[in-house]
């Protein structure tokens, strides 16, 4: 797997939950093609083998935690989570699962952000609300100035 | 004075619908039990009327993260049931090693991280990895050589994406298959430490009367194809499953629930293919079964973890008896042609029975889809089997309690399974 990696969680039929396959599809052509973009149901095995091996992972992940929806949290991934904030998958063993068990087997990036991005409930649907789509415009914004800052952003002449 | 006490479990308590778990108990005497699940199919079956017949397989796979592969397995079978195409040879047998793939990957998730910590005594796989870290790494492991079947004949892991009716969109060559078989080898190995480890477990007693269901193929465990039978005598081809089993709305509850008619409660999954397909498995896996002090039938739901192990190993083993034989077909699909009719599937997901039933217009559109998933099909038995263990229980405490019906439930593996371990739990004392 690649040494940067953004992985977008969640079901694109399932309403809202599709923000973080969607930021996927929008960071598509903004980021260096050594960068990774994984769409991810959010089953955690499936994330640690994603990130493992990986310096550099960026996570988004729809979130309810009781704010408004559409604000956006960014979280040091490796510093632990509040503890009201869960990832709002509908299924499976999530994204602050898949942390503390990376943690337990040592199966960690050097480096793991997460941003999460309010929603209301999950339902099935295929359409964002407004002020999700907004948000996922955002953060689309915030990983590119992420990897940016971190030296990734801008592509070397003559290299992939 | 009445002395009423309450457990009420909420599975991700804020995620509307999810699934729930209600027991009530006043003087000792059960009130009432009900578990009740999220029906994510019945938006899916609206949202694919009037679209394509191809893109059933690909909406449908969405239904459930962790058995994708099922859902497109059944959703193509109804297809081509409808078109009466005959998917044979190679491409049928990559579908069956794609099957395995899921099998694996999704049976391991569960009876490591999800099914052992509850015989063990830790309240997560998490909690488990701090004491018992190689088991929990052989189990992501093994989960792993299942992701990587479906990844490669797939076309990814996560939302396999390769499949189409008729067959694949590209098949992978012979030697992209034999690159699996050395950790296939390894995981045989694991699949059989697996099936003694989780054996030694102390299981709780429960000798229940079910009505095993599940697909019977003449010559092979079954998979993709057969009719639908049962230890209490059915035996009917897939396309009369609405004339058997019927799904009726219960007062108590939105969801609709599944029944055998005029007969009531039946039990899909492994304890049923187990029971109805024994003498199918691999020579291997029918003495590992029988080591680990298996019958040919169980009976005891808690015992449903050391089956899956079982079949773990049949998956892997079936895995690579169908990448030695295998031949690089010539064609990627089957050529058909879309006419007006109505076409039926049913596939063995890893938890069960999973049936479609398509109505496609001469245009190849859907004019109107049914799906019936494994876990609305146990509701009825999982209540009922919530029931039973309460009765035997109701001297624990609470939490005690609470755990022992969790457990009970996760016998199941239903699609919420993994939910329960993060649940909210509220318990009221009249």
């Amino acid at each position: 797997m690649a040494d940067v990696v953004v992985i977008g969680v969640g079901n694109r039929m399932m309403g809202d939950d599709a923000v973080g396959p969607i930021v996927i599809d929008r960071l598509a052509g903004r980021l260096p093609e050594s960068v990774a973009l994984v769409e991810s149901v959010g089953d955690a095995t499936h994330l640690l083998d994603t990130w493992r091996d990986a310096r550099l992972t960026v996570v988004v992940d729809a979130v309810v935690s009781g704010g408004v929806p559409g604000s956006v949290h960014r979280i040091d991934g490796k510093a632990g989570f509040p503890s009201s904030w869960r990832s709002a998958s509908t299924h499976l063993i999530g994204v602050v699962e898949a942390i503390d068990l990376g943690g337990a087997v040592d199966m960690m990036p050097d480096e793991l952000v997460v941003y999460g991005i309010e929603i209301g409930t999950v339902g099935p649907g295929v359409e964002l609300a407004p002020e999700i789509e907004a948000a996922a415009d955002e953060v689309v914004e915030l990983v590119v100035e992420e990897m940016a800052e971190s030296g990734i952003g801008y592509p070397v002449l003559g290299s992939r | 004075m009445t002395n009423a006490r309450e457990i009420s479990v909420e599975y991700l308590a804020r995620v509307e619908g999810e699934g729930s778990m209600r027991v009530k108990v006043v003087d000792d005497k059960i009130e009432e039990v009900e578990f009740s699940i999220f029906e994510p199919p019945r938006f899916f079956e609206a949202f694919m009327r009037g679209r394509p017949h191809t893109e059933a397989p690909d909406i449908t796979a969405r239904i459930c993260g962790i058995c994708p592969v099922a859902y497109q397995m059944s959703a193509v079978h109804a297809m081509e049931d409808a078109f009466d195409v005959t998917v044979g040879g190679s491409l049928r047998e990559l579908r069956r090693l794609l099957y395995c793939g899921e099998w694996i990957e999704s049976h391991a998730l569960h009876i490591y991280l999800l099914h052992a910590p509850d015989f063990l005594g830790y309240e997560s796989g998490i909690h488990m990895a701090a004491d018992h870290r190689e088991v929990v790494e052989q189990g992501l492991r093994l989960k792993k050589a299942g992701n990587s079947i479906v990844g490669l004949v797939g076309g990814r892991e996560i939302h396999p994406i390769n499949v189409r009716v008729g067959g694949f969109y590209r098949v992978p060559t012979k030697r992209e298959l034999e690159s699996l078989v050395s950790e296939l080898e390894w995981a045989r190995d694991a699949a059989a430490a697996t099936i003694r480890f989780v054996s030694g477990f102390t299981f709780p007693e429960a000798d229940m009367d079910f009505e095993f269901v599940s697909l019977s193929h003449p010559d092979e465990y079954p998979f993709n194809e057969g009719r639908i039978v049962s230890n209490k005598g059915l035996d009917l081809a897939i396309s009369e499953y609405n004339d058997y089993f019927v799904e009726q709305h219960v007062e108590r509850s939105n969801a609709l629930h599944s029944q055998i008619r005029e007969r009531g409660a039946y039990h899909v999954g492994p304890l049923a293919r187990y029971a109805n397909n024994f003498e199918k498995l691999t020579p291997f896996a029918q003495e590992m079964a029988l080591e680990a002090g298996l019958g040919t039938t169980v009976d005891n739901p808690f015992k449903s973890i050391v089956v899956r192990a079982v079949e773990v190993l049949y998956a892997v083993e079936e895995s690579l008896r169908i990448i030695d034989s295998w031949v690089q077909p010539t064609e990627a699909y089957v050529a058909y042609t879309a006419v007006e009719g109505e076409g039926h599937g049913a596939t063995e997901a890893p938890r069960g029975l999973l049936y479609h039933r398509y109505r496609i217009h001469d245009d190849g559109r859907i004019a109107d889809a049914q799906i019936v998933p494994p876990t609305a099909q146990n509701q009825l038995t999982i209540e009922s089997d919530l029931r039973f263990v309460l009765e035997g229980h109701l001297h624990l405490p609470d939490d005690e309690l609470s755990w022992v019906l969790e457990q009970s439930i996760r016998n199941y593996d239903p699609c919420i399974s993994c939910a329960t371990h993060f649940l909210d739990l509220t318990v009221e004392r009249g």
